[in-house]
């Protein structure tokens, strides 16, 4: 018990697995492979699970915002099959390949552009320990993945044969591109505060320290302004603008293929809000209660303050957007890291 | 030196936000907008011939259908042409519920404006709130004459029936209501800076603009000047009633917005004073049920929930219109799109559309 | 400052997100319909129809398709009686303008079909075939025209007659 509250839940479940394993097994480069895809098969469990439990929560969430009821049909008074069914009438539509198009790139983007999302999970610390890939260079390697992003949206736009969809491609590469920039600096004064690139070390700082949204307001407000453009929703959701353009790189798009997209999104959705919530939340830190049921409640709470602005904003303006980026955004994420140097410099002086 | 092309993209028929089915050629370099063709027709039923071929009485629902948002204030422009034509004098009391209703359908159309607006910018959210509230509008319409979108209430001669004796508290009750909904929509729309800088100086159009494109209602008040019929002609009743002109001053989308948000408080003033200047009385007046107006033509215009909604009747002395023409304000409005989205962005032609206020059901005819 | 209607904004609506709903469960709980709603089923108390035909020549898009026969004492009966559905604009004008207040709305606003032919309504029911057949053959068995007027106009008395009633029930909205 003692153990456990020490290495957290994950650890230790892993830990009593890895021993039965072994026991089982004998062998040590076996264990170790199966513990790898053990792990690799709950991550994808997470990411599916979570977007089937924010298709949902999100219109229950958009639903209650505009006082309505929301589902109330599949399952029960709360509609809680709804998504189940959701699945099911998109699996069950037909798939429509639009005339003219490029058929291999435009069968790709989906594809592609569920790996980063999906991939960027491997850094994610849920539990004290309990990381799929620490690495060295944990917040580099995860900006690096993200920002991958952008070559499916734009594959998806450009092979489509349509205008909405190539406008809504090039709006892509327009707002992840400058959207990321600000998104970096305003996490350098967090990698200068930890001294680490390490996204276990950033979350053991604020356990032990306070939480770096109490020493980074400016950052975090940076932050999250950034995520949702990462994420494309409102007030940022001009890739898909669904009022302008319909539904941009992916109005050519039906059935199962539309699906994916819509499963990268909420993949996203819950990334971005783990990243907020590991970067100045304190990830798993928190009393009581084990480490990764608060890890689990922040990043909840972060999905839905993205559900909740988004059904308040309206859309913003392509040159109202890159102008926020440019103009606001960086320069304060510099000031921010510049600050947040002289903060530390008269802090190591007292 | 790399060479650019434009390019012709067609918005609509079928798209998110044209109301209905416009299709709007814009020509295009790159996200800007260089030229922007309204297309229209897809809508169209012949309602002006369906007139002609109909008896003045049995005309009157058709003209439910032209602006479907606003359907009382049709039915008043289409009954005062033909009272004018046969010279028939309504009631008092009539002439004052006409104009409860005409008013009431006015917030109820602004509220639909309002929330149009916010859903092509994105926030859908604000759409729902003003549908919402529009509902209890409905709700008073239903009582009054049974049905919530074609009323056909207001009828040549009169209104269909007597107010029910529960409306008059039902709503007043919904006229204290309105501050509160108005500050709502203010706080959670006009507040926003999002919602400001989408609509400040965007699609400005000049006073003399807005003339040249014969542009009536909330549009060229939006412009600054103060052209509303119910000043201008003081037709019906208002004359007997105090009220303001909302106005603009620069002539963008956000004095387009601000017009009609305004209107609505104004909109709900006169609707207390016609219910506390309420005179008793008939509803209906006394005239032959084959009603045969003298040879002769008309042209009575009010003002409809989006500008200077006029009808043209000629009759040749038999029971039927012998032509029939509506002079719709969305129709005409509509001419300035191409002003209002020249060298502005994509995401500027949806709102510019969208804050000219027509209908498609109008427009089309 | 920048940012106060945004925080505003979001203040509106997290106080919708747990205030109370606008909208409730359709199918389970319904409105009740308004005195005067114009919609649903055309229905026609048969004894009190004169047989004018005024209904089907003030429709303004002819949804009214009506026949009528006459007995032996010269007295008109309809003989059948066709509102299209897909035609009538809802306008309320043949109710008015019945004299005797034989036609009225059934209020069952369900009216949607699956088929265009569905939306032809016969709004004659069998008991009123039957009774037609009835009056047919007293008229020709005593052929004296009686001189007292058949149903006098009598206001306000439109009771709706159930000629399709509604299965489900109607659960007024608390």
């Amino acid at each position: 018990m003692n153990a456990m509250l020490e290495n957290g839940i994950v650890v230790t479940v892993a830990g009593v697995l890895r021993e039965y394993l072994m026991l089982l097994f004998g062998n040590q480069f076996l264990t170790d492979l199966i513990m790898k895809f053990i792990g690799l098969g709950a991550l994808i469990g997470v990411i599916l699970t979570a977007a089937i439990v924010f298709t949902y929560a999100e219109r229950k969430v958009c639903a209650l915002i505009q006082v309505r009821l929301g589902p109330n049909r599949v399952g029960g008074r709360f509609g809680l099959l709804q998504p189940f069914a959701d699945m099911l009438k998109l699996m069950s539509k037909e798939d429509i390949i639009p005339a003219g198009c490029d058929r291999v790139v435009w069968a790709l983007s989906p594809m592609l552009l569920f790996v980063p999302s999906a991939l960027a999970y491997a850094f994610f610390p849920f539990d004290k320990g309990a990381v799929f890939a620490d690495v060295n260079v944990g917040i580099f390697l995860l900006i690096a993945i993200s920002s991958q992003a952008v070559l499916p949206f734009l594959m998806g736009g450009y092979a489509s044969n349509s205008k909405y969809a190539m406008i809504g491609g090039m709006r892509t590469v327009a707002q992840m591109l400058s959207y990321e920039a600000p998104m970096v600096f305003s996490l350098l004064g967090i990698v200068m505060l930890t001294g680490s690139l390490k996204m276990s070390d950033i979350v053991a700082v604020q356990a032990d320290n306070v939480w770096f949204v109490l020493l980074q307001p400016v950052a975090f407000v940076i932050f999250v302004i950034t995520a949702t453009a990462e994420t494309n929703r409102t007030p940022f959701d001009l890739v898909e603008g669904e009022s302008e353009i319909v539904a941009g790189a992916f109005s050519e798009y039906s059935g199962m293929r539309w699906a994916l997209f819509f499963l990268a999104e909420y993949a996203n959705l819950l990334a971005v809000s783990i990243l907020t919530t590991t970067f100045f939340l304190g990830g798993w830190s928190g009393p009581v209660l084990p480490g990764v049921v608060w890890f689990g409640l922040k990043a909840v709470f972060m999905v839905f303050v993205f559900m909740w602005l988004r059904w308040t904003f309206p859309r913003t303006r392509i040159d109202q957007m890159l102008s926020l980026s440019w103009k606001v955004l960086l320069p304060l994420a510099l000031v921010n890291v510049m600050c947040t140097g002289i903060g530390i410099y008269i802090y190591r002086l007292l | 030196m790399p060479q650019t092309e434009t390019y012709i993209l067609n918005m609509g028929p079928q798209h998110p936000s044209t109301h209905g089915v416009l299709r709007v050629n814009l020509e295009l370099d790159g996200e800007k907008i260089l030229r922007a063709t309204p297309m229209m027709g897809y809508l169209h039923r012949g309602i002006e011939k369906l007139l002609e071929s109909r008896t003045y009485i049995q005309g009157v629902p058709y003209t439910d259908r032209l602006d479907y948002v606003s359907s009382m204030n049709n039915n008043f422009g289409y009954c005062r042409a033909v009272e004018e034509l046969a010279g028939i004098e309504v009631p008092a009391r009539a002439e004052y519920i006409r104009v409860i209703m005409a008013e009431l359908n006015r917030i109820a159309s602004h509220q639909v404006f309002i929330g149009s607006l916010a859903n092509d910018l994105g926030a859908s959210t604000g759409m729902l709130y003003t549908f919402r509230d529009r509902e209890e509008i409905l709700d008073l319409f239903d009582l009054v004459c049974g049905a919530r979108m074609t009323f056909h209430y207001i009828r040549v001669g009169g209104v269909a029936r007597n107010l029910p004796p529960e409306f008059a508290e039902k709503c007043r009750k919904f006229l204290d209501r309105v501050p509160e909904f108005t500050e709502e929509y203010a706080n959670l729309l006009m507040g926003n800076e999002i919602f400001q800088r989408r609509l400040k100086g965007v699609s400005r159009l000049t006073p003399e603009q807005a003339l040249a494109h014969n542009m009536t209602g909330p549009n060229i008040r939006a412009t600054g000047i103060p052209f509303d019929l119910r000043k201008v002609d003081g037709y019906s009743v208002y004359p007997q009633f105090a009220f303001e002109v909302p106005v603009g001053e620069n002539g963008d989308n956000w004095d387009r917005f601000r017009v009609r948000f305004r209107e609505i408080t104004e909109s709900a003033r006169i609707v207390r004073q016609a219910l506390e200047g309420l005179p008793e009385g008939p509803v209906m007046a006394k005239f032959p049920k084959m009603l045969k107006p003298p040879k002769g033509e008309v042209f009575s215009r009010t003002e409809g929930t989006r500008g200077e909604l006029g009808f043209y009747i000629v009759s040749d002395g038999t029971a039927k219109p012998y032509r029939v023409h509506i002079r719709r304000p969305s129709f005409i409005n509509m001419q300035a799109l191409d002003d209002m989205c020249r060298g502005y962005l994509i995401g500027d032609s949806v709102v510019a559309f969208s804050a000219i206020d027509p209908l498609m059901g109008e427009v089309d005819c | 400052m920048f940012g106060k209607g945004l925080i505003t904004g979001m203040g509106i609506t997290i106080r919708h997100f747990f205030g109370k709903k606008a909208t409730f469960c359709y199918p389970e709980e319904k409105l009740t319909m308004t005195e005067h709603f114009r919609g649903g089923h055309l229905t026609i108390d048969y004894k009190k129809c004169i047989a004018c035909q005024l209904c089907a020549i003030q429709c303004p898009n002819q949804a009214i398709k009506l026949k009528v026969v006459t007995d032996a004492n010269r007295k008109r009966h309809l003989e059948s009686y066709v509102h299209s559905m897909g035609r009538c604009l809802y306008c309320d004008l043949c109710i008015e303008g019945c004299a005797p207040h034989a036609l009225s709305w059934d209020k069952d606003y369900e009216i949607s079909t699956w088929h265009k032919e569905d939306l032809v309504h016969q709004v004659m029911t069998d008991e009123d075939r039957s009774y037609l057949a009835e009056v047919m053959t007293q008229a020709a068995a005593n052929p004296t025209p009686p001189p007292v007027p058949k149903a006098a106009p009598k206001p306000a008395a439109a009771a709706p007659p159930a000629a399709k009633p509604a299965d489900t029930e109607v659960k007024p909205r608390e």
